[in-house]
Parts: C-alpha cells; sequence; structure tokens
C-alpha cells in the first residue's frame, strides 16, 4: 500500500474515533438538554394553564364568598341591586346567583331559569364547586359555586352561583403552547371539559388516551404516547383536585423534538464536514509529505538509469535534509561514475593500443619467424647448389667411357667456379657473423680516399669492361683524408660498385663521388641503372635479400654484401643511406669521419 | 596450331623429299630459321628432358651426363620459360627447381598439371628443400618424384629412367 492511503487512513482513524466520540457525547447531551427543555416547557405550559385556571377560579371562589357575606347583612333589594351590577361587572361569567334554603328552595335568583339542587357540602359550612355541565339555558358549559350563608354562626342558606367557564376557556387558549399544542380538560370520568373545539365538551369521552389515564387517577407527570388522533405527542397531564379536573397539554412529538431532528441533522452535516475536513487535510498533508518521497523516488530510479536530475527541496523538514543529501550523493556519484567512465575508456584505449602493440607484435614475429626460414633455406640453397654442382661434376668425370677434352675441362671449371663460390659465401658468412657478434677487428688509420677510391674501381675494372659499363671518379682536389679501416672500406666500396655494375643495363654509367661536409667526408656511389622499387628499399640491407630475385643467379652474389657493408660502415659511427627510383638508378652513400691531425 | 605446323611440314616433306626450307618456309608462312628449327626437333627422336633451374650452370654435369646417355636436352631458367617451352617442345620429362624466379617451382608444377597438353608430363622436383613438409607439399602436387642438392648423379639418372618407364607404361 502506498504511504498515502497509509497516512489518510492513519488519520481517519486517529481523527475519526475521538470526532464520533465526542460527536456522540454532545449529540447525547444535547438530546439530554432538549428533551428536558421540552418536558420543562410543557410542564410549565401545564402549570401555567393551572394556575391560570387555579387563579380564575380563586377569583370566582372569592367573589361567591364575598357576595355570601354580603348576602348575610343586605336587604334583598340592595342586594339583588349590587348582584345585578356584579353580573354586568363579570360579564358573561356569571349567568345566575341564586340562594336556596337549607331545604332546598330556592329564596332567590337572578335568572330562575331553572332550579339547582343544593348542595350538601355547602350545607355542611363549605364551599363547593359543581362538576362541569351544560348550562339548561345556555347550552354552554358552566360549574355552580356555593357557598353557605350564616347568620350568627348558622347556615341560614346557600349562596349559589352558575358560572360559565368560557371566560376561562377563553384565558387558557391566550396560554402560548406551541402551534402544535393542544390542551385538554378533562373531568375524573375522562369526559372532554375543554376542548378548543367546544361541541366536543361534554359530549367526547377520551378516557383512552395515555394522559387522561394518568390524570383520572389523580397522577401528574409527563408522557410519551399516542394520542387519540393517532399521533405521536408529548403529553403533560396534571390534576386539579379541587374541581377534579384533569389539565392535560399536548404536544405534537416531531415539533416538539423538532431541535432534536436539527441537531440529529446538523450533527451528522458536521461531522461528514468533519470527516471530510480530515480527509482534506490528511490529502494535503500525505501530499506534503510524499512528494518529497516521490520526488526522491524518482530521483534514485533516475540515478539508477544515468540521468539524474537535481530534486527540488521543497520543505527544511527532515525529508529536506534527506533530498539535499540524496542531491550531494547522487552529484558525487554521477561524478565519481563520469571519473570511472573515463578511467575504463583510458583503460580500454589503453588495452586496445596495446592489443594493436600485441597484434603487431606478434606480425613481426611471425614475420621473423617467416624471414628466419626463409633466411635458412637460403642459407642450405647457397650452399647446397655450388656443392651439388662440384660433386655432379666430379660424378660425370669419374664416370666410366671416355669424356672429350673440352667437356672434361667444362666441368673442372664448374667445380673450380662453384669451389670459389662456396669460399666467397663461407668468407662472407664468417666476416657477417664476425661483425654481428663484434668480433670483427678495426683498424682505424688515416685514410686517402683518392686512394682508396682507385683501389676499389681497379677491382671491379674487369666486370665493368665485360659489362661495357663506364665507371668514373669525381673528387675534388686536397680532399681531407679520413679515419677509416682502409681494407673493410675497399669492401664496402666494391660491394657498392659491383652492386651497380651488377644491376645495371648494359652501357650504363657508374661515378664513384666524394666532398667534404663539415667534420664529415661523403662518399657517393651512383648508377643509372635498374633502381630498387621503393617497398624494396629498406629490405635489401637484410641478409640474402635480392630486390629482383631473378638477378640473384645471374650476377652471382651471395646476398650479404649490402650487409657485410651496413655492418662495416655502422662499426664506422655511420650509416649507408640509399636514394632510389626505379628505371632511373640507384645512389648510395655513407659518411666518414675527417682525419684531425692533433 | 602448333602440332598443325609441324604436321605441315611433314606432309609437304612426305610429298617432295628434296623440298628447300625456304619453300616450306614461304608455303606456311613463318621465318624459314623456324622452318629449320621445327625439322630438326621433328628430326631428333630421341627422348627430350627439360631441366628447369635459374642457375643452369650448376646443372651442367647433369645436362652433359643426360645427354651422353642418348637424351634430349633443354633448358629453362624460370617458370614463365618452364610453362612455356612445356607446351611447346613438349618434353617427357620436366627436372623441376623449386627456388625460382617469379612464380617458385611449386606453382609451376600446378600449372602443369592444370593444363591438359602438359598435365601428363612425369615431374621430377630437384631442390635444396629437404624438408619433410616441402617433399610431402611437393609430391601431393602431382610430383612424381623428389630428390634434394646435393644429389648423386647416378641415383637421379635411375629415377629419371624409373619415371620415364613408369609414364610410358601407363
Amino acid at each position: 500500500m502506498r504511504i498515502r492511503s497509509e497516512q489518510i487512513i492513519f488519520f481517519l482513524i486517529i481523527s475519526i474515533l475521538p470526532l464520533s466520540a465526542v460527536v456522540y457525547v454532545s449529540y447525547e447531551h444535547s438530546q439530554e438538554v432538549i428533551r428536558n427543555s421540552v418536558n420543562t416547557n410543557l410542564l410549565v405550559a401545564t402549570e401555567n394553564t393551572g394556575k391560570a385556571i387555579d387563579n380564575w377560579m380563586d377569583a370566582r371562589k372569592d367573589d361567591i364568598r364575598i357576595i355570601s357575606s354580603i348576602a348575610e347583612n343586605s336587604e334583598k333589594e340592595k342586594f339583588r341591586e349590587y348582584l345585578s351590577s356584579f353580573q354586568n361587572e363579570h360579564e358573561g361569567v356569571y349567568q345566575e346567583f341564586f340562594i336556596i334554603d337549607p331545604d332546598g328552595n330556592i329564596i332567590f335568583s337572578t335568572n330562575p331559569a331553572n332550579a339547582v339542587p343544593f348542595l350538601k357540602d355547602a350545607l355542611e359550612g363549605r364551599l363547593f364547586i359543581s362538576d362541569v355541565s351544560l348550562s339548561s339555558t345556555t347550552n354552554l358549559p358552566e360549574v355552580i359555586i356555593t357557598n353557605p350563608i350564616r347568620k350568627n354562626g348558622t347556615i341560614t342558606g346557600i349562596m349559589g352561583a352558575r358560572v360559565s367557564i368560557e371566560n376561562l376557556y377563553m384565558i387558557i387558549e391566550g396560554i402560548d403552547i406551541g402551534k402544535s399544542g393542544e390542551i385538554f380538560l378533562v373531568n375524573n370520568k375522562g369526559e372532554l371539559i375543554f376542548n378548543k373545539d367546544r361541541f366536543r365538551i361534554l359530549h367526547e369521552n377520551i378516557n383512552n388516551n395515555f394522559a387522561v389515564k394518568e390524570v383520572i387517577y389523580e397522577k401528574r407527570g409527563v408522557g410519551d404516547y399516542i394520542n387519540y388522533k393517532g399521533e405521536n405527542v408529548l403529553g403533560s397531564y396534571y390534576w386539579l383536585p379541587l374541581y377534579r379536573w384533569g389539565l392535560v397539554v399536548e404536544q405534537n412529538r416531531d415539533e416538539a423534538y423538532a431541535d432534536m431532528l436539527t441537531l440529529e441533522k446538523e450533527t451528522a452535516v458536521i461531522s461528514i464536514f468533519a470527516v471530510f475536513c480530515v480527509v482534506l487535510v490528511a490529502i494535503v498533508i500525505s501530499k506534503r509529505m510524499t512528494e518529497p518521497i516521490e520526488s526522491l523516488k524518482n530521483g534514485a530510479s533516475s540515478l539508477v538509469k544515468g540521468h539524474f536530475k537535481t530534486i527540488s527541496v521543497t520543505s527544511k523538514n527532515e525529508i529536506g535534509e534527506l533530498t539535499e543529501i540524496f542531491n550531494q550523493t547522487a552529484e558525487e556519484l554521477l561524478e565519481i561514475r563520469k571519473k570511472l567512465e573515463t578511467k575504463i575508456e583510458l583503460a580500454n584505449k589503453d588495452l586496445g593500443e596495446k592489443n594493436t602493440k600485441l597484434i603487431l607484435a606478434n606480425e613481426e614475429l611471425k614475420k621473423l619467424d617467416n624471414l628466419k626460414s626463409d633466411f635458412l633455406s637460403m642459407v642450405s640453397h647457397e650452399l647446397k647448389t655450388p656443392l651439388s654442382a662440384i660433386r655432379t661434376s666430379a660424378e660425370f668425370l669419374g664416370s666410366e667411357g671416355t669424356i672429350e677434352p673440352d667437356i672434361r675441362k667444362e666441368m673442372l671449371d664448374n667445380v673450380i667456379s662453384n669451389v670459389d663460390r662456396l669460399t666467397r659465401l663461407i668468407n662472407d658468412i664468417l666476416d657477417l657473423s664476425k661483425i654481428e657478434a663484434g668480433k670483427m677487428e678495426f683498424h682505424y688509420e688515416k685514410v686517402n680516399v683518392e686512394e682508396i677510391a682507385k683501389a676499389a674501381i681497379e677491382n671491379i675494372r674487369y666486370l665493368a669492361l665485360k659489362n661495357n659499363i663506364a665507371v668514373s671518379m669525381e673528387l675534388p682536389e686536397n680532399l681531407s683524408p679520413v679515419l677509416a679501416d682502409r681494407d673493410k672500406i675497399i669492401i664496402v666500396l666494391n660491394n657498392l660498385l659491383s652492386n651497380a655494375l651488377k644491376f645495371m643495363y648494359k652501357g650504363g654509367r657508374v661515378l664513384l663521388s666524394a666532398k667534404e661536409e663539415g667534420n664529415d667526408v661523403r662518399i657517393r656511389v651512383e648508377d643509372n641503372g635498374i633502381g630498387i622499387d621503393d617497398d624494396k628499399v629498406t629490405k635489401i640491407f637484410d641478409k640474402f635479400y635480392q630486390a629482383d630475385s631473378t638477378s640473384r643467379r645471374k650476377t652471382g652474389g651471395s646476398g650479404l654484401g649490402l650487409t657485410i657493408s651496413s655492418g662495416i660502415i655502422k662499426a664506422h659511427g655511420s650509416e649507408i643511406y640509399v636514394e632510389s627510383e626505379p628505371e632511373k638508378g640507384s645512389v648510395f652513400y655513407f659518411k666518414l669521419k675527417k682525419y684531425e691531425t692533433k | 596450331m602448333i602440332k598443325n605446323i609441324d604436321d605441315k611440314i611433314v606432309e609437304l616433306i612426305g610429298k617432295n623429299e628434296n623440298i628447300s626450307t625456304n619453300e616450306i618456309s614461304r608455303i606456311i608462312g613463318i621465318p624459314e630459321k623456324e622452318v629449320e628449327r621445327r625439322i630438326k626437333a621433328i628430326s631428333d627422336v630421341r627422348q627430350k628432358i627439360m631441366i628447369v633451374d635459374d642457375e643452369i650452370a650448376t646443372l651442367l654435369p647433369l645436362k652433359r651426363s643426360l645427354e651422353a646417355e642418348g637424351y634430349s636436352v633443354i633448358e629453362a631458367v624460370n617458370g614463365y620459360e618452364a610453362i612455356e617451352k612445356a607446351k611447346t617442345e613438349c618434353p617427357e620429362l620436366i627436372i623441376l627447381d623449386l627456388m625460382l624466379p617469379g612464380i617458385d617451382g611449386f606453382e609451376v608444377c600446378v600449372q602443369l598439371k592444370k593444363d591438359e597438353r602438359t598435365e601428363r608430363i612425369p615431374i621430377i622436383m630437384l631442390t635444396a628443400k629437404d624438408e619433410m613438409r616441402d617433399k610431402v607439399e611437393g609430391l601431393e602436387m602431382g610430383a612424381d618424384d623428389y630428390v634434394t642438392k646435393p644429389f648423386n648423379l647416378n641415383e637421379l639418372k635411375a629415377r629419371i629412367k624409373n619415371v620415364l618407364k613408369r609414364s610410358q607404361e601407363i
């Protein structure tokens, strides 16, 4: 599960638990308060109604008492006048005043309509209030209040009044008990004696009503029940013992608890709002918390892939610090990586170079190996060919039968020339071995260049003549003598000159020249012969190498002349250089140090 | 083509024993000297052996010895010449040196064995190369024998005879 969802759930748990507890407690509390206030309101209304009734009735009772006392002492006429004005004063309340004698005869009435049976209580000297009944004259609900009339302590009659309670009703109706409130008065049988619907009064028994049942058992209290209309109501009931009336104040339960419904709604709305807020806050907080983590994660994964970009630090908390550290680490890592890559690249390059070198070295070795076997087969060939010729010549000469003299001569010449050839070859090989082993002895002395040049040319004169090649010499006068081994330099010059003669077209020219160059004398052998191909120039100093292998046999060289010459000149601290162009000719030259007189 | 010329020369001589080389030259359209050379070659009934070596002088005793034995000996000093002469002169045997300038003896052998005109000519390789692999290579390329220098003249002659005998039997 992602941190974000975890955080939201966590927030929900830790916020909703106390939130719901608080909501529950406050809801319960508010409900209790509302219930109490509703009950209190009802009770107050009931009590107020009861008080209003009491007040009104008390006033009536007082009126009767006063009138009773007046009746004791007044003249009949005056009393009648007084009652009449009293009646007017309380218009509609007092329907009739009357006086009954102790036997029950009506002896006085302001409105002698119907006789009212006297009442036992009155005779016993107490004020009496009758049950509510419909007036025989007006057909309106009324009570009869009787009070004894005393003369000198003896009850002489009963003062009575029929009192219309319409007036009281109006007072009761004036009491505010809420829109859906309803006030009932019932007698002890459960018959309605007050209702806003006057026609129901004394025509309807509602003792199946819970509150009515309770109240006619002279109980007081508050109940929650279904009333006669089938409505859910809250009812407060109150017994008025003096008049044997049950007072019931009912209020529609929904209306009474309207606040509670509002409270429920409000609680729900607030709860939902709170949860919404919590979720919102959780989302915002978790986003703030997880965003840097997310960018860290992305940064890390991009770092792994190798294209890291610095993560922006959005907060200064631990995650922010972590991000900064991560950035630094990543940069260092990238730098290290770069360095490593460079190193690897260098190493690879180095390895590549080494590999190339190794391959080259290997090729070189192979070449050397080939050269070695070439060299061996050359030596083998060079030695075995003349040997073969000598052997076969001898065999031929030794064979049976007659041999003609010129053929015998031919064979003997062949033997001699091949022996010479072998001798030359062996001398050359010995010289070369000495040079290579550093064991050739050199006797350095003052050498006149002209003298050795002439000697060298003299040596090849016969060959030059035979091939019809002009060999000339070109030396400046007073050329400085050189420090060299005379005999060895003559060998070198002979080799160079005879090479020039060998690789030459008939009628060519060879020039031996020398000139001073600083402390050196440069000696040059130049021909206009066949020249040497560029790719072969470097090889001509190799043992047995011949630039044109067709030429070897014709020229009769051992293939060691240039190698030996080069070795001799190197021993003199110099080198033989060659410049050549095919078909045009070649130039060989080397320098020798001037002989310095001390 | 070449054979045809020889055949024509033979035909002309057959018709007229006294025909001059000059006449033959005119009829066929080749130089008189060529006619003479061809007539000499046609009339030479000796077995012809070609020796190939760039240092032909060292084989002089062999040449003289073979001539004394009654063979006709022709020479070639390099690979190209050897191939060319093998085609024109039709030697019965070739003694071939391996270390030749230009194309070496092995290559000459290969070329000769490829051409139907020369493939049947037996070859004896004669060389200073005495390593076993060279011998094997030479024999694998179709050489009939392999002799190393320095060689015994009588031994070589005996081998030549054997090879010729074998090739004639076939």
